[in-house]
């Protein structure tokens, strides 16, 4: 089964590749993975004024697991906190054309978005 | 006792479906061979390796029983055996000995074993998604990424020796981790013998059987995950 040429275009061109520290002022980490692959991703937000003005992310995984991801950050980048959480798994199958046995790899990326967006909350909040 | 007679109706049951012998079509009472005719029969596809095996469908089983057993049934259905058979006989022998093959390998592992009566009980809870502890992918993470540095480093370096260091010692935790998490599972695994035990049909027990089904399965997927990246680790020290 190949890969369709997005996916290979992200996988080739990774965007947004690398991450922010932790404890740096509104920074959100989520680091989510699938026990049943072994693969494991990690996605920042930077969030100024209720604005990601940066995402990045670090996955090890297969191919369409990296372009979920980096496909993930690009989109994150510009949007609402609130808009950022509507951002759907079945988003990124479309505009990827995942066939179905690498929807999982999707739902981990959705899964990284909404960690990260939890923990940059939890920040927030605690201030 | 309770599960016991439950158990032997369900086994009644599944002969029923093949209550006809293939061969001389008389009502059927043998468990693998006809009565009758004295004709092997095909182990029912329904049949689950427990019941195969006449053992409860426990999560600690006696070891020596299934050896027992399986013994047994190898000879009866080896298919050395049937040479002189009909094709039909010679068919059914290589089918039930592969099968019981199978079985025998599942049970034997207790994880392999729990794995498997995981799927015949999890129905509703096989779905759940289970979300293993986040500490856990940090781990990982980190640990990927000390292993691709490794892996670009010139391994006469310096560098690439601390780097070695650091991944044995993570090594050694993450087979630390796989131990304690094995501890858990056979701690589990007496849990729900004990709950099959009492037959209860409360509500209690049934919220106690999902949360115990969902807790092994969380479990076992960690255990495999750490497992497979001690293995990749290894491969890649080696």
């Amino acid at each position: 089964m190949a890969y369709s040429e997005k996916v290979v275009d992200h996988f080739n061109n990774p965007r947004n590749m690398g991450s922010f520290k932790k404890e740096e002022d509104g920074v959100g980490t989520g680091i989510v993975g699938a026990p049943e692959c072994g693969d494991v991703m990690k996605l920042q937000i930077k969030v100024q004024n209720d604005t990601i003005v940066d995402a990045k992310f670090k996955t090890f995984g297969c191919g369409s697991a990296i372009a979920s991801s980096s496909l993930a950050t690009e989109w994150l980048k510009g949007k609402t906190v609130e808009e950022a959480g509507k951002i759907k798994n079945t988003d990124i199958v479309q505009e990827l054309n995942l066939p179905p046995v690498k929807i999982h790899c999707s739902v981990l990326a959705e899964d990284a978005i909404k960690a990260a967006l939890a923990d940059y909350q939890k920040k927030a909040d605690s201030k | 006792m309770d599960e016991h007679t439950h158990n032997t109706g369900d086994r009644r049951e599944l002969m029923m479906a093949r209550s006809m012998c293939w061969h001389c079509q008389s009502e059927m009472a043998g468990e693998y061979f006809c009565d009758r005719c004295v004709k092997v029969q095909p182990v029912s596809k329904d049949l689950d390796y427990f019941s195969c095996f006449g053992l409860p469908r426990r999560l600690v089983i006696d070891t020596n029983v299934l050896e027992t057993k399986f013994y047994e049934l190898s000879r009866a259905f080896h298919p050395d055996f049937y040479q002189n058979k009909s094709d039909a006989e010679q068919t059914i022998s290589l089918g039930n000995s592969a099968m019981l093959n199978t079985a025998y390998r599942t049970l034997r592992d207790p994880i392999q074993r729990a794995e498997y009566l995981l799927d015949l009980e999890a129905g509703a809870v096989k779905d759940i998604r289970t979300t293993p502890p986040a500490d856990l992918f940090e781990e990982i993470l980190e640990l990927q990424d000390t292993l691709d540095e490794f892996r670009g480093s010139d391994r006469a370096s310096a560098q690439a020796s601390t780097l070695r260091t650091k991944l044995h010692a993570d090594r050694t935790a993450l087979e630390q981790r796989q131990r304690e998490m094995e501890a858990q599972l056979l701690q589990l695994f007496g849990r729900w013998d004990a709950l099959q035990d009492r037959g209860e049909v409360t509500e209690e027990a049934r919220a106690e059987r999902n949360q115990l089904l969902k807790n092994m399965r969380s479990i076992l997927s960690n255990r495999t995950y750490v497992k497979n990246i001690v293995n990749d680790l290894v491969e890649t020290i080696a």
